[in-house]
């Protein structure tokens, strides 16, 4: 046909109705496969390029316009698939829509097909207008819910998840119409299985293989598996891996899963473990209507790789063993190094922590170390010092600060004591690798560190008592009945019996048992994520329990042991100015003959020395005021938190209670 | 090697028990007959250090040092299967091997000769040990050596040593049985007295009460010192375990007897072990919860001191201070429980003059040694009715003081010689006067006891200035 012919077309109402109707379906057959014809003619509409409008000519017999017009809506559908189809296959829109685009392009060509057949009856003369309303029947529905979606899909532009939402929402909403439904979750199907071959790598494999973004896990490679041993907040293993928005529905309830076992997968392969989920016939995953064989993929996957974590972690890389070694040498649970430490480094400790040479202690650690228990376990190699810079007070102050509102408090209004020493401020720490630095992460460890130095300066203040009551008893030989001594010596038991009661509270009653439950539910426990979560709990709880979270207290108990210790230096004083032992000319004789004599007397030196005597006495009445102070403090408070009771009772002893305390 | 202990054993008595001590660590450490760990005590964890150390052969030796004036006992461990355990040159045995004769004078006499050799044996022990800790003696009250001998040893030992802790492990005679020892009485007095004013501790082991024991809880009909003997290591290897089996607390033997011991001189300490066995006896296994054992623990019968009160001053006697060392499979959240039961019981008695509660140790248990108990207890309690006992070895003296008895075997000896029997006279006051310090315990004016003068003096200083 033409140029000339065209505009000399005649108006088709000049043919006879029969003849229209031939003309009609001619057009009709080549507008469903989006070719314009004669009398039909397709337009887009006006600003919108992604819808398209039928124009008939208006002489055209009415009933066979009408018929036509119903088909319109057929040969639209396709027009906007096949738009659909072309601009959804370039690369940028990800392979979700790339699958579902080769599903359309599949259902496009059988569809051609059938116009074709419509076609070939057509010439055979064999099609009536009618018959092809008829044969385009079956594929009205689906077409047009197709287009649904496609101008949903296009109008969002979606991708990835949302395409599939869309989908199976759409399948959904046509539940009732079976071949529709039918037909749209074959396309969710097609379509979800380039996302399923995604998530198959992750939760196979720990791998993202997600050029476009689709994937509902991102990975922020700026968390680096080394920060959990540097930073304090280190965000690694809680952020290193994310969900994204956008979680496929038919995925949302098990999303979790899928995250941490990929997650776990990963982890193994950072340590140069390349676990693989083993895949056998039926886990390929396969996403179809109702049938949820891949949830049961998915479970599996995940028990198969949080088991396989958990027994890297716990055999390869013993993590019971660090623990117990931690709990060794930061928790005293073998504090016998620690007595021997203390023997060799005093006189470093006693040093400014600024004045203090860290490398010296190191090794004079490692020394105590090696010639203790400890040298039985290799494990203890992990062990180092640290100084720190602020007193224990100050530290846990700050680190419940950091706990309860995630900021830093710069100014705080705890000021440091002038004469702070290493003693005050020397902990332990402990060498931990990775992967293991994902349970005891720099986090848990500063958490341990704030006992150790509790523990230690109690085991400070203990040593520096055993001293004093060494001191006492070298005199045992001489008689100090009614003297300033006796009395001191029954303070220096007090002051003991007080240290060791907390002692006792902070091993046997707090670390211990909660060691014993967090030990036993380790052993039970199904993931890594558990084993974090039942050892952070642990540690809370000590450190709850150890008062280092109730500064008021704390403080209180800071104060009485400084007392003893302000004490204990005394008592060396104290003691040696109390007796007279010898007159400086009278020949020092060792003969048992001249220690009977002096041991037979009564002190009267002692009654003479006042100033002793007195500040014996001071001594006394303060230390006895602030622990009587500190066990109202308890009983107050053991309303709200009633372990403290047990403290109360342990340190304030029977005695009190029969007052009734 | 850090806060060592050096052992010394004296006279009969104290060789016996110290062997048995000694064969107990060895058991409970992996050590073979010869010293030479054997090839299952791989576990570690354990010092085996503060009580032993190797020698070049890595060979473990006992600090210990093997001391009498009669051959017999020190022969027969020579003789034994652990003859090769303990270091020969350690062994004193004197030239004469007379013995002392149950004569206290004799053995501090003999004592005295013999200071520079058994001094020259210590000082060694001593260099050899990087920071010792202290010494550990092993002897009876009654006889010569280890009464005499060791009395003499703790004052040169305090004399030597005096910034070292001294603890005893003593022996007091079956007070039931009519002694072929007559002088025990003599003797006992004047040991008590250097065990007052030279021991740091005083670990009281009562062969009245270790018969009764063995009598009575494990049903042998005529004990043997063997058995006895093997009670009394029990009790000691027990009382050092968290020494050698290293805990949360009490790591170091100062710190292990400060939290006992409040006053310099109230330092006697009465035991008490369950669930008691003797060697090779077999045992109805019972149900052993912290609970039981603590409870077990505070009945007098499984307490190694017998009870000398009268009912109205035993239900004046108090607990001073209470150590519970608790070995073996222990549920940790047992101890709080078992504890507060024990408070809401009533079932101690303590002072009143100061905050007192019973202590727990949690001590591992040797991993090489099978028993049929998961749990065992050792009990270390400083208690005022231990007065008894001594008000008892004190009314023994004046009953034969009186008749002025046997005096004569001790004027043969310096201390005596002139007829000065001051010594004796002072021993009485010193142990009077420990009986009265730990009666004045029992009252909660305790801390003011003796006191009165100072208080008066010190208002009248205030009033004067």
């Amino acid at each position: 046909m033409n140029h000339s012919s065209v505009d000399f077309e005649k108006p088709i109402g000049y043919y006879a109705a029969s003849v229209q109707e031939l003309i009609v379906i001619d057009d009709v057959l080549s507008a469903m496969v989006g070719v314009e014809g004669r009398y039909i003619l397709i337009k887009t509409v006006h600003g919108k390029t992604d819808d398209v409008t039928f124009h008939v000519d208006p002489s055209m017999d009415l009933a066979l316009q009408e018929l036509a017009k119903r088909i319109f809506p057929l040969c639209r559908s396709f027009l906007l698939i096949n738009q659909f189809v072309e601009s959804r296959s370039q690369f940028q829109n990800g392979l979700v829509n790339h699958a579902f685009s080769a599903a359309l392009r599949a259902l496009l060509l059988d569809y051609q097909a059938m116009v074709a057949q419509l076609e070939h009856q057509f010439r055979l003369g064999r099609l009536s207008l009618q018959g092809l309303w008829f044969y385009c029947q079956p594929m009205m529905g689906s077409m047009q819910a197709l287009s649904i979606v496609i101008q949903k899909a296009a109008s969002n532009n979606f991708s990835g998840s949302a395409v599939l939402n869309l989908l199976q929402s759409q399948a959904k909403a046509m539940a009732g119409d079976n071949a529709v439904r039918l037909l749209l979750e074959k396309m969710t199907q097609c379509a979800s299985n380039a996302y399923m071959s995604i998530l198959e790598r992750w939760v196979y494999e720990g791998v993202i293989d997600d050029p476009y973004g689709e994937f509902f896990i991102a990975e922020n490679k700026s968390f680096q598996k080394e920060s959990l041993t540097q930073d304090y907040d280190a965000k690694y293993w809680g952020q290193r891996y994310s969900l994204k928005d956008g979680i496929p529905s038919f995925l949302a309830n098990i999303a979790q899963p899928i995250l941490t076992t990929g997650k776990y997968l990963n982890v193994m392969r950072e340590c140069g473990h390349n676990v693989q989920v083993p895949q056998s016939e039926n886990s390929k995953l396969m996403s179809s209507g109702s049938n949820h064989h891949y949830l049961e993929c998915i479970k599996a996957a995940y028990n198969f790789a949080s088991r396989e974590l958990l027994n890297l972690i716990k055999e390869k890389y013993d993590l019971m063993g660090k623990l117990r070694s931690i709990k060794h040498y930061l928790l005293l649970d073998q504090g016998d190094f620690l007595v021997h430490f203390m023997d060799i480094a005093r006189d470093e400790l006693a040093k400014k922590p600024d004045e203090v040479s860290v490398e010296k202690l190191q090794s004079l650690l490692d020394l105590a170390l090696r010639t203790t228990a400890a040298a039985a376990d290799p494990l203890h190699e992990g062990v180092t010092c640290v100084v720190e810079r602020s007193s224990l007070l100050k530290r846990s102050s700050t680190f419940k600060d950091l706990e309860l509102s995630q900021r830093s408090s710069g100014d705080n209004d705890l000021e440091e004591p002038v004469s702070i020493t290493s003693l005050e401020t020397f902990s332990l720490s402990y060498k931990v690798q990775w992967p293991l630095s994902i349970v005891l992460s720099r986090k848990a460890l500063t958490k341990y560190q704030l006992i150790f130095r509790f523990l230690f300066h109690c085991k400070h203040v203990e040593r520096q008592l055993c001293g004093a009551w060494q001191v006492h008893q070298g005199v045992k030989a001489l008689n100090t009945r009614g003297t300033a001594l006796s009395r001191s010596s029954l303070l220096c038991r007090s002051m003991l019996k007080f240290i060791n009661s907390l002692l006792h509270y902070l091993t046997f009653e707090v670390i211990e048992p909660n060691w014993h439950v967090m030990h036993d539910r380790l052993q039970s426990a199904n993931s890594i994520d558990e084993v974090i979560q039942h050892h952070d709990f642990f540690l809370d709880k000590c450190l709850r329990e150890c008062l280092l979270l109730l500064p008021e207290l704390l403080k209180k108990v800071q104060k009485l042991e400084s007392m003893c210790l302000q004490y204990a230096a005394a008592t060396q004083w104290l003691i040696s100015s109390s007796i007279v032992l010898h007159n400086p000319d009278e020949p020092t004789e060792s003969s048992t003959k001249a220690k009977q004599r002096k041991s037979g007397q009564v002190l009267k030196s002692t009654t003479r020395n006042v100033a002793v005597t007195e500040s014996i006495l001071k001594f006394e009445k303060e230390f006895n005021a602030e622990l009587q102070s500190l066990g109202s403090m308890l009983s107050s408070s053991s309303q709200a938190e009633p372990y403290l009771a047990h403290l109360a009772q342990l340190i304030l002893g029977v005695k009190s209670e029969q007052n009734g305390f | 090697m850090p806060r060592e202990i050096i052992t010394l054993q004296v006279g009969q008595c104290g060789n016996q028990i110290g062997m048995e001590f000694w064969k107990q660590l060895c058991l409970e450490h992996g050590i073979s007959k010869d010293g030479i760990l054997e090839d299952f005590a791989t576990q570690g964890g354990d010092r085996k250090d503060v009580f032993f150390y190797q020698a070049d052969d890595q060979h473990y030796i006992p600090r210990a040092l093997l001391i009498d004036l009669e051959p017999r006992v020190i022969n027969g461990i020579q003789n034994s299967d652990y003859r090769n355990l303990y270091n020969h040159e350690n062994i004193f045995v004197s030239d004469h091997g007379g013995g002392a004769g149950n004569n206290w004078a004799s053995g501090y006499h003999q004592g005295k000769n013999v200071e520079e050799d058994i001094m020259d044996m210590i000082d060694r022990e001593a260099d050899g040990s990087d920071s010792l800790e202290g010494f550990v003696l092993c002897h009876s009250i009654a006889g010569g050596t280890g009464s005499g001998m060791g009395s003499y040893l703790l004052e040169t030992l305090n004399d030597r040593y005096s910034k070292k802790l001294v603890q005893t492990y003593s022996v007091f005679p079956n007070q039931m049985e009519t002694s072929d020892v007559v002088v025990q009485p003599y003797n006992s007095l004047l040991t008590l007295k250097r065990l007052k004013l030279n021991a740091d501790c005083v670990v009281v082991l009562d062969n009245t009460a270790l018969n009764r024991i063995a009598v009575e809880r494990l049903h042998l009909s005529n004990p043997t010192f063997a058995q006895t003997n093997s009670l009394v290591s029990t009790v000691m290897s027990a009382s050092t375990t968290t020494l050698r089996y290293p805990g949360y607390m009490n790591n170091d033997l100062v710190g292990l007897l400060a939290s006992l011991i409040p006053t310099p001189r109230c330092h006697f300490l009465m035991t008490g072990y369950t669930p008691l066995t003797v060697e090779r006896q077999a045992n109805v296994i019972r149900k052993t919860t912290v609970l039981d054992v603590m409870r077990r623990l505070l009945q007098a019968k499984n307490i190694m001191v017998s009870s000398y009160a009268r009912t109205k001053d035993a239900s004046q006697a108090k607990y001073i201070s209470i150590l519970n060392i608790i070995q073996g499979e222990v549920d940790p959240t047992q101890v709080h429980e078992s504890l507060q039961r024990i408070r809401e019981r009533k079932l101690v008695n303590f002072i009143e003059w100061g905050p007192a509660s019973i202590q727990v140790a949690l001590s591992r248990k040797s991993p090489y040694i099978q028993t049929a108990h998961r749990v065992s207890g050792l009990m270390l309690a400083n208690h005022t009715s231990i007065r008894h006992l001594f008000s008892r070895c004190l009314s023994q003296y004046e009953k034969l003081r009186k008749k002025q008895a046997f005096l004569d075997n001790y004027r043969k000896f310096p201390m005596f010689a002139d007829n000065d029997l001051s010594e004796f006279d002072e021993s009485r006051d010193e142990v009077e006067a420990l009986v009265d310090e730990y009666k004045a315990c029992e009252s909660p004016d305790y801390v003011k006891w003796g006191m009165e003068d100072m208080n008066n003096m010190l208002t009248a200083e205030g009033s004067a200035t």
